[in-house]
Order: C-alpha cells, then sequence, then structure tokens
C-alpha cells in the first residue's frame, strides 16, 4: 500500500514539473480565463483590488491597464492563461528599478508555476530592459507562499518595511526583494 | 568652533536667507547625497526660496542664532495610495558638521511634522550606503534600519546602495 502511494506522489510531482508552461501577452479574447482568477478572493486576498465581480470590468482592466503595460504576460499552462506576471517600469533616475507582481488561480497553486514563470522573466528582462540594473519585489509578511517563490527564484530578502503599504484600509508590512542583473548573471 | 545646541532652531525660510542658503546649498559637499544640483548664484538661491523652499508642504531653516545653516525638508507623497507615508531629508553647512545640529534639528522637527500632518504614518529616510554621516543622525533620532537597498537609484549620475530607515508615527514616545 505504501509503496503504491509513494510512487503515485512521485508520478504527480513529475506530472507538475512537466507541465506546459509558457508567457504570453493576455488580450481581450482571454477574458473568461481572465476573470477565473481575478474573482476569486483567495487570489485576491494580498492584491491591492477586489475581487471582479463581472466582465464588462475585466475587459476593461485588460484593455486600459494590461495592453499599453510596459510588460505584462499571461502565465499558460498547455496555452491556456492561469494566472499572470508583470514587470513595472520607472523613468529618470529609478530607471534602473522594475518590479515584479504576480498572481495565480488558486486551482494551480502548490505546483512551483509562479517560481517557474518568474525564472522565465528573470531570463529575458534583463535583456529586453539593458537599462535594469534591480528587479524588485514586496510581499506582505503574511503571504509566506509568495515569499517562497522568490526565495527559490534567487531573489535576496534585504528587509522588512514597516507599514509600507495600505491594503484594503490596514496597514501592512512588507518584505522587500531584489535581484540584480549583477546576481543573474553570476 | 563652539556651537551652543540652545540656539538651534527650526522656521519657515525666507527670502531674507539667500545668502546664507547660498552658503550650503552652493557647497557641493552639502549636496553630494540630494538630488539637488548645486546653486551657484544669489540669483539662483532666490529662485530656489521662492519656488521650492516657501512653497513647499515641510520644509524648514535650520537655524544658528536665526541663521540659516541648513535645511530639512519632509515630502508626504501624493494620492491616494501613497499619502500617508513621507520622505525625510536635511543638510547642514559644512562648518557646521560635528556638532550635531542635524540630529538636533530632525529631533525637533519630526515630532512637529507628525501633529502637522496627522495622516501621515510612515516616514521614510533613503541614505547613501557611503554617507555615514546621516546614516548617524538618523540612527540617534531614532529611526529603525530596515535594510539596504542594492543599486535602488541614480544620484548625480552614478547607481546608489541605500539604506533605508523607518520612523513611524507609533514610534513616537507616548505624552506623558
Amino acid at each position: 500500500m505504501e509503496a503504491t502511494s509513494v510512487v503515485q506522489l512521485d508520478q504527480t510531482k513529475a506530472k507538475d514539473e512537466c507541465l506546459n508552461l509558457s508567457l504570453r501577452p493576455l488580450q481581450v479574447s482571454d477574458v473568461d480565463d481572465f476573470m477565473v482568477w481575478a474573482s476569486d478572493e483567495k487570489v485576491t486576498r494580498f492584491c491591492t483590488w477586489e475581487p471582479y465581480t463581472n466582465k464588462e470590468d475585466g475587459l476593461n482592466y485588460i484593455k486600459n491597464t494590461v495592453v499599453p503595460h510596459p510588460w505584462f504576460r499571461a502565465i499558460c499552462v498547455d496555452d491556456r492563461p492561469v494566472g499572470a506576471i508583470s514587470v513595472s517600469a520607472n523613468s529618470g533616475n529609478d530607471k534602473c528599478r522594475g518590479e515584479l507582481g504576480y498572481v495565480l488561480a488558486s486551482k494551480y497553486w502548490g505546483k512551483g508555476i509562479v517560481t517557474r514563470a518568474v525564472k522565465m522573466v528573470v531570463d529575458t528582462i534583463f535583456v529586453e530592459w539593458p537599462h535594469l540594473e534591480r528587479l524588485e519585489a514586496l510581499v506582505d509578511v503574511e503571504n509566506v507562499g509568495s515569499q517562497r517563490v522568490l526565495e527559490k527564484a534567487g531573489f535576496q530578502r534585504e528587509g522588512v518595511l514597516r507599514k509600507y503599504f495600505i491594503l484594503k484600509g490596514r496597514s501592512r508590512d512588507m518584505v522587500m526583494f531584489s535581484l540584480l542583473s549583477t546576481d543573474y548573471q553570476s | 568652533m563652539e556651537v551652543d545646541l540652545s540656539k538651534i532652531t527650526l522656521r519657515p525660510f525666507k527670502l531674507e536667507d539667500a545668502d546664507d542658503f547660498l552658503l550650503f546649498a552652493g557647497d557641493d559637499q552639502v549636496t553630494n547625497y540630494l538630488r539637488w544640483q548645486t546653486l551657484s548664484s544669489k540669483q539662483e538661491a532666490l529662485d530656489h526660496i521662492k519656488d521650492v523652499c516657501i512653497p513647499h508642504p515641510w520644509r524648514r531653516s535650520i537655524c544658528n542664532d536665526n541663521c540659516s545653516i541648513g535645511f530639512i525638508s519632509i515630502f508626504p507623497f501624493s494620492g491616494e495610495e501613497d499619502r500617508f507615508k513621507a520622505n525625510i531629508g536635511f543638510g547642514v553647512a559644512v562648518k557646521y558638521w560635528g556638532h550635531g545640529i542635524a540630529t538636533k534639528a530632525v529631533k525637533m522637527a519630526v515630532p512637529q511634522f507628525f501633529v502637522d500632518f496627522p495622516d501621515v504614518v510612515r516616514l521614510e529616510a533613503f541614505i547613501d550606503a557611503q554617507n555615514l554621516g546621516s546614516q548617524r543622525v538618523v540612527e540617534k533620532t531614532g529611526f529603525q534600519k530596515e535594510g539596504m537597498l542594492r543599486k535602488y537609484a541614480y544620484m548625480k549620475g552614478k547607481l546608489r546602495d541605500m539604506f533605508i530607515y523607518s520612523f513611524l508615527s507609533t514610534d513616537l514616545p507616548a505624552n506623558p
């Protein structure tokens, strides 16, 4: 009995690692897939926004925020969007710095998908943006899953910024992580 | 040089401070870690006082016997999401370094600022990793060092590591 369940666990793990993962732009035609994660309050718990309740808002978000965004990709399993990952850009004296953000449908949590997606972003962003020196991410102190993603992807934890952010009316401590282009090269 | 710290006060800037202002704002050593360009004429000093210092939400002249020898600026962020945060910066004329003047000024400024801006919860300071003097000032005034932000921003054309410090409204000693 035990031998069988161990084999099944390994098979599941192998299956997860074999998940056909890709990044591509998110389009208006992806709105139904978008609504799956965007309407889920488990997913939006640490997001500044409330769960989406209607498709019209989803369409507007994709048209007005996603399409013009400097770097926004859908995380796809078998070419179907199951989440999103983005890097923000700054200007002037701050253009050396970009902020990473990501979100994943809860059904796909626990399979290492976001860690893989972050690694894919890291592999390309410093090449696409040669002026980028620092990729940073801010994670709620209670969002342990997301902290683990960044640690596994090679980010360095720089410190806890107290009451750095107001999330849904409450001030939150945030952990600052960074990956430098020079970290990546070595 | 003797400095009597009881003569160190804070007040708003006036146009009449222009000559004194130029003495520190025209000095590369003072502006080295600031985003300001070093000023180079009395006219620039007058313009800066008129266009930046006076309309500023919270900028004070650090005075020795009512004569301007430096500045403290506390800038609340704008926007709905960020107005609970503010950023502090300061500078003192080189000849007055080493007497605890900036420390005294920051100690006076912080509680007053939280009274003037009751919505602000977090006051932060970004201090260049090599600026040991300013690190000591904020540490002595009760700011908490949170970490080092590597290659955080350009300052005068060079990419800089910066320490981030914070002082929360809840860090203020309770009123007796």
